[in-house]
């Protein structure tokens, strides 16, 4: 079985599509983590596919089912975004040859099939269904959201997984190419920081609204006190460290204004759901969280990088889809849990969606107030990327332990944990999961 | 961690350069049982070397991007960790 990408007609990517036509009809039940590393030890039993099927049986065991049952398999195939094999390093042939191979030696190590999956979990016996989300697991969870829905597989896998290799993250790949095409050769070649755009987006919003990057150091607090309470994550497993005021407003620029603890650190981590129909999810061992509506932002800037006017007007249009998808208001809000990896974006999706209320430009003046998970207000429960590394999962997990009560000390008690809403990656061009403890 | 007790007898003031958070320079520390004179992060060794006078500044690191470099341009001088392990500085013979 090869898997495609999932056709653009699985995504809901415009207003006026109205409530999901299967709002309260699909359901996560199981959740599987792999261990983190910050970066790969090359030895087999840690590769990018050994902890993916690690992450996969955890999810499957979670849940309460047989293998034999799950019949969908949705996977992000990309397993990086910045760490590529170099082109003159041998191939590490000890981890390659332990597992059953596919045509492309770095499968199972700097990337990821279902073909290799399924050549390594014999267990796996019933797939009917298998594709692709690319790019993260907000694109995968909408995907699987939308095939269990139609019908298309009834217990299905979503997984994404993340590899760190040594050397410095987005040093490789195009970046080291002496040319290359399109406006990669500027964004690249040059040497910008990836999180560039985003720091001339909150320049701007700074100077548009009298703000200061020193506003955003109660929620990165926030967040790595929340993550220091993920026991999934990484900083909570390797490196139990605050992140106070004076740490983060001292830190070094990467991009200014976007400093160090702006950059979320690239690590190893596989985590996997598994999601079914609302009828079947009754039947299993978790709780069902509900999904209430899937949306997509296909928005592409006009140039190289989106203005904050851009920004702002896509996250509006974002929070109007997720609303009108799942037939809910921000009021409904128990918490939210958007993406956060770069840190200064966080406030553009919160604003867009009217978190609690507030409007462009006063995000900052909410993150002076109470936003921890005791409060009335959670702000990224989960701590995101800053919280426990790059993975782009944080948040979804958190939305499902959050919901069925199993967030152990994360657990928010300031809001009685009803609906939640997660996504991302970027404000343009992201993937949205609303998520409800009922189906209705 | 040895190193560092062997200099501080000596008369040496030391303390910690990272990307890691100061705070957590700070608990290090203390977890050893280690005094220390200041911490601070890479881009802040300019400032540091105003801070106190003395006859030499030396930062022992291991990256040369991000601990040389930086040491350098901050009129540091620089010994890589196994060159500090030779340097009599922390020998506890004299």
């Amino acid at each position: 079985m090869t898997a495609e990408n999932a056709p653009q007609a699985m995504y809901r990517t415009k207003e006026g599509l109205g409530v999901w036509e299967h709002r309260g009809k699909v359901a996560a039940v199981g959740v599987g983590h792999s261990p983190t590393a910050r970066r790969w030890d090359e030895r087999p039993e840690t590769s990018v596919g050994a902890w993916s099927i690690l992450a996969l049986r955890r999810a499957i065991e979670d849940a309460g089912v047989s293998p034999d049952q799950v019949d969908g398999l949705v996977i992000v195939p990309v397993t990086t975004t910045g760490a590529f094999w170099p082109d003159d390093k041998p191939l590490p042939i000890e981890a390659i040859n332990a597992f059953n191979q596919t045509s492309d030696p770095l499968d199972g190590i700097a990337k990821l099939s279902d073909e290799w999956l399924l050549k390594n979990m014999p267990e796996l016996t019933n797939i009917k269904y298998s594709a692709y989300g690319p790019v993260c697991m907000s694109n995968a969870l909408n995907v699987a959201s939308q095939a269990v829905g139609d019908g298309l597989t009834h217990t299905c896998l979503v997984l994404k997984a993340w590899h760190n290799l040594e050397g410095r993250y987005y040093q490789g790949g195009k970046n080291a190419a002496n040319s290359t095409d399109g406006t990669s050769a500027i964004k690249n070649i040059w040497g910008a920081p990836a999180s560039y755009g985003t720091a001339l987006q909150f320049a701007e919003y700074c100077r548009k609204y009298g703000k200061t990057h020193d506003m955003m150091a109660p929620f990165m607090s926030n967040s790595r006190r929340n993550g220091l309470m993920f026991p999934e994550g990484y900083w909570a497993q390797h490196r139990p460290e605050e992140l106070t005021s004076e740490d983060y407003q001292l830190a070094r620029w990467i991009a200014k204004p976007a400093n160090l603890f702006d950059n979320d650190i690239p690590i190893t981590v596989a985590a996997a759901y598994l999601f079914t129909t609302a009828e079947r999810a009754k039947d299993m061992k978790q709780k069902p969280v509900y999904i209430m509506n899937h949306a997509s932002s296909e928005t592409k800037p006009r140039s190289m990088t989106p203005t904050l006017d851009e920004v702002e007007a896509d996250t509006a249009r974002t929070g109007r889809m997720i609303y009108e998808g799942a037939g809910i208001t921000a009021d409904d809000l128990s918490f939210e849990n958007m993406y956060d990896g770069f840190t200064l974006f966080h406030q553009f999706h919160l604003e867009g969606l009217g978190y609690r209320g507030i409007k462009f430009g006063e995000a900052l003046d909410f993150y002076q107030g109470d936003i921890t998970i005791e409060g009335p207000n959670p702000v990224s429960p989960s701590g995101g990327n800053i919280g426990s590394g790059r993975s782009r999962f944080w948040m979804h997990t958190d939305c499902i332990q959050q919901l069925q009560g199993r967030a152990g000390p994360r657990q928010v008690t300031g809001v009685k944990p009803e609906i939640a809403v997660s996504g991302g990656p970027m404000p343009l061009g992201g993937n949205y999961t609303v998520w409800s403890a009922t189906p209705d | 961690m040895d190193m560092v007790r062997t200099v501080r007898k000596k008369g040496f003031l030391t303390g910690s350069c990272s990307d890691r958070p100061m705070s957590t320079q700070r608990a290090i520390w203390n977890q050893h049982g280690i005094e220390f004179d200041f911490v601070c992060y890479k881009h802040m060794l300019p400032e540091l070397k105003k801070n106190f006078d003395a006859d030499i500044y030396c930062h022992v690191g291991d990256r040369d991007d991000l601990d040389r470099k930086y040491a350098l341009r901050a009129g540091f001088e620089f010994l890589w960790p196994d060159e500090a392990v030779e340097n009599d500085w922390f020998s506890s013979a004299l």
